[in-house]
């Protein structure tokens, strides 16, 4: 689930975990009704976000305590920790105390004491964001391996889109309270139903502007920017959009360079460079005013300069077209 | 609450009514009396004054010194500050009854001072002429302790990036103090003040040691003699109460508005005592010496009283014996009264800690309408002075079965226990607040129903400081004053506290064995302080502060 703070993501959470009471609705796992459950009837895992790691005992316990609430026989359950310990290779700190370890290694264990007692739905909210950001992209692959290899449904809380998108098969973007589109990853990125979806994930340009004419048959848009320049853009699916509505225009910033010639381009004059290793980062400006956040590749060439003019191929359909 | 109806309520309620419904007329006159009857007006100055009085006192005192041993570093400093706390663990009173000793005609004092030829030996000073000085005297040193414990605290929680925004700016020294930390520290300081103003206010035993009853208390307890004829004692509960409210309300008010603790965002170092080397670490240390000797004076002199076999007209006692001791043992009052307190406040600790765990959780793990009513009305009791309480109960209970003459017991216990439940309430309050909601969320995720997350999660996490606010508890039920004097009139029910006035009044050795008990008591409190103050470190101030 992802989404900007206060969306609601975490509450929706907390509801399957069955620490908040819903006002209205149900809750099914598979078909089994669990509203009325209290949370530790509910056979979920949750893995909170500071890890909530029990300081007055040590890893061992902390892991094994939920096979103890399910009576688990002794034996059975120094196998299982020992066996959930391997896996997220935190065998060797058993007898530690939550004190003891690095925010990393405490997040392990947390994960590992949600699995312990294979839930029925693994509940993760926001898990690494307390983490640097190396340890960050090391963790998550982490848990996606991990979760893969146990099969486990899980649900994962995130504000962090690249995050999202890197270990999701599906992801619920979500804003104030309603969710606004669910998808694949590929899905949510390319297809996205709201400028709001669309500015989420990413960070595009937003252009503000009018429309001027609608041609369902090529699903194609017509919108007047400001100063009067007319931008084509790509007709979203479902097309309730009139002629003098105002609309927003959403180019990803990966677009703007290597389209191929098209009846559609701009001139554009360079206004900002920023060399960043990898990629090329530019600002250029339209003919209206409008200013272009444009990146690509590092060619290996010679940069842009700034007040350089260039043009800009931009196909329709990297342009998407929003009403909000 | 139902508990609180009763026992906190209705004395109260009794209280106001009586003050105020006589002879079946509901009338104000009384109160008039207490402006105009001239006896009664200086009782309220007197009271009024000696509050003030000790409070600017201690200020003068406290403030130098806990600047002094929160920024600084020299030699000696951590026992000393240790032995600044002494003067807690034992009721002012007791004090008296050495002091007495020290600072009378021919007393220790004056005899020095006439032997280093400072003073005439034909017309030595009566330091404590008429004992308002005397009282004075010792509240101060009894007091400012808190006072220090309460500015120290305030002192060590300024951010030092704020001090460090202002050097930068040009201000230093006594500037930087003036502009900067001090307003920071005023409301620690602040609360601190107030407390000690209240309990010079409504201390009953010191007045009544030095046989000076102008005061308010001291009129309170006389006029549990006539409870049924005289409204004015009523009246003058209902005075004292009002004073103590409006000041905590004041302070509330004041420090509510203002938290100034932590304020700088982001990471900063933490302050660092700067040593004094040469001179200044002399000076520190002496200066830090001195206020301690001074403070323990009416310790030492208890101490010295209780095993002084003669003690007459010499600067020390010319002979020790243990005989005062030996007397506590057989004697018929003193050795049960042990027993007694004992009791009392075991039974009362306990009940403050299953109440205050019981509202403490509540508080923090439940909503429900009413629950700030709740926290309120289980921590009114620190505003509520104890004459307040002792002299409410005995009137408000002296028809029914509890009434202290067939059997004090229930409400003596009763009456400890409401008065120090909100120690271990914020006790037991703190640790849930300091206890992660979400570990106990954890449990409960993992399969643990409510009762088995307390016991397996929770518990072991706030044990230390449950222990701790049950023992802070506890010592402060031993050293109980005003209830245990209105509340106990029998012999065999006498607390401690009640037996040491008792043996003061006795005639040729009444001092020196009222003495030797405060010593026992002493040692059992300070044990306790002891102990407590090992489990909560640092936090000691911060229980002395109020709000």
């Amino acid at each position: 689930m992802l989404g900007p703070s206060g969306c609601g993501k975490t509450t929706a959470l907390r509801i399957i975990a069955g620490f908040y009471r819903p006002d209205t609705g149900t809750l099914k796992f598979d078909e089994a009704e669990i509203s009325s459950l209290p949370p530790y009837k509910r056979n979920t895992g949750m893995v909170f976000q500071n890890y909530a790691l029990w300081p007055h005992m040590n890893i061992y316990d902390n892991v094994a305590f939920g096979l103890r609430m399910r009576k688990v026989s002794s034996s059975n359950r120094v196998e299982r920790v020992k066996r959930m310990l391997d896996l997220v290779k935190m065998r060797d700190y058993a007898e530690r105390f939550p004190n003891q370890l690095s925010g990393g290694q405490q997040q392990r264990v947390a994960l590992a004491r949600a699995l312990v007692i294979e839930p029925s739905v693994l509940l993760l909210d926001e898990p690494l964001s307390n983490l640097d950001a190396k340890l960050r992209i090391e963790m998550r692959s982490e848990i996606r391996r991990i979760q893969k290899e146990l099969g486990i449904t899980t649900v994962y809380v995130t504000h962090d889109q690249s995050e999202a998108l890197a270990i999701a098969d599906r992801i619920a973007v979500m804003n104030v309270g309603s969710i606004s589109q669910v998808g694949t990853p590929r899905e949510i990125y390319e297809s996205p139903v709201s400028a709001f979806v669309a500015s989420f994930v990413g960070e595009p340009n937003v252009l503000d502007g009018r429309i001027d004419a609608v041609s369902k048959e090529n699903g194609l848009i017509h919108v007047r920017l400001g100063n009067n320049v007319g931008l084509e853009g790509r007709l979203p699916r479902d097309s309730a959009y009139e002629v003098g509505d105002e609309v927003r225009c959403l180019i990803r910033q990966e677009s703007i360079f290597g389209n191929e010639e098209c009846k559609q381009s701009f001139p554009v004059r360079v206004q900002e460079v920023s060399y960043q290793g990898q990629t090329e980062h530019y600002l250029l400006e339209l003919p209206n005013g409008d200013l272009l956040r444009a990146v690509r590749f590092n060619p290996g060439g010679v940069l842009l300069k700034v007040g350089e003019t260039m043009t800009v191929q931009l196909p329709p359909s990297k342009v998407m077209v929003f009403k909000e | 609450m139902g508990f609180f109806t009763v026992f906190l309520f209705y004395p109260l309620a009794y209280v106001f009514k009586s003050a105020f419904v006589v002879q079946g007329k509901v009338t104000a006159v009384f109160f008039g009396l207490l402006f105009t009857d001239s006896f009664l007006t200086q009782a309220l100055m007197n009271s009024i004054i000696i509050g003030v009085l000790t409070t600017v006192a201690t200020a003068a005192f406290g403030l130098p010194l806990a600047f002094l041993c929160v920024r600084y570093r020299f030699p000696g400093k951590g026992w000393l500050q240790g032995l600044l706390l002494v003067p807690l663990v034992m009721p002012p009173f007791v004090g008296a009854i050495g002091l007495k000793q020290v600072f009378a005609r021919f007393g220790s004092l004056n005899l020095l001072l006439i032997d280093l030829g400072l003073m005439n030996s034909s017309n030595p000073v009566d330091w404590f002429g008429g004992g308002f000085w005397g009282i004075i005297t010792i509240e101060v040193l009894n007091l400012f302790p808190i006072m220090y414990l309460s500015i120290a605290a305030a002192l060590a929680n300024v951010d030092p990036s704020l001090e460090e925004a202002a050097n930068s700016l040009g201000a230093k020294g006594l500037t930087l103090f003036r502009k900067i930390v001090f307003p920071l520290t005023f409301p620690g300081f602040f609360a601190g003040a107030i407390i000690i103003f209240i309990w010079a206010f409504t201390d009953l035993g010191t007045p009544l040691i030095f046989d000076f009853s102008k005061t308010i208390p001291a009129q309170i307890f006389s006029m549990t003699q006539d409870i049924e004829t005289n409204p004015m004692g009523y009246v003058l509960t209902i005075v004292t109460l009002l004073v103590s409210v409006v000041a905590l309300l004041s302070v509330k008010r004041y420090v509510g508005l203002r938290s100034y603790e932590m304020m700088g965002r982001g990471q900063h170092v933490g302050r660092r005592e700067q040593d004094l080397k040469g001179w200044t670490a002399v000076a520190a240390t002496s200066f830090l010496v001195v206020i301690v000797t001074v403070a323990m004076i009416p310790q030492i002199s208890v101490l010295l009283t209780s095993v002084a076999g003669q003690w007459f007209q010499t600067i020390l006692p010319t002979r020790y014996t243990t005989q005062y001791f030996a007397t506590l043992v057989t004697h018929p009052v003193a050795g049960p009264s042990i027993v007694n307190s004992l009791f009392y406040s075991g039974i009362s600790t306990a009940i403050d800690i299953s109440l205050g765990l019981i509202i403490a959780y509540m508080i923090t793990r439940r909503k429900f309408p009413g629950r700030d009513i709740l926290d309120s009305v289980a921590m009114m009791p620190l505003a509520i002075p104890g004459v307040v309480i002792g002299f409410g109960y005995l009137a408000a209970f002296s028809r029914t079965p509890l009434n202290v003459f067939i059997n004090p017991v229930p409400l003596l216990i009763i009456s400890y226990a409401v008065r120090r439940l909100p120690y271990t309430l914020r006790a037991a309050y703190a640790g849930f607040q300091q206890t992660s909601v979400y570990l106990e969320e954890a449990a409960m995720n993992l399969g643990a129903s409510p009762l088995r997350t307390m016991k397996a999660i929770t518990l072991p996490l706030i044990l230390a400081n449950v222990i701790a606010g049950g023992i802070l508890s506890f010592s402060a039920a031993m050293m109980e004053v005003s209830d245990s004097l209105i509340l106990a009139p029998q012999d065999q029910y006498f607390p401690m506290t009640k037996a040491i006035y008792t043996l003061n009044l006795r005639l040729t050795d009444g001092a020196f064995v009222a003495s030797a008990l405060g010593v026992v008591g002493i040692v059992v409190v300070a044990t306790c302080f002891f102990i407590a103050n090992r489990l909560l470190g640092r936090s000691m101030g911060e229980l002395f502060r109020a709000g």
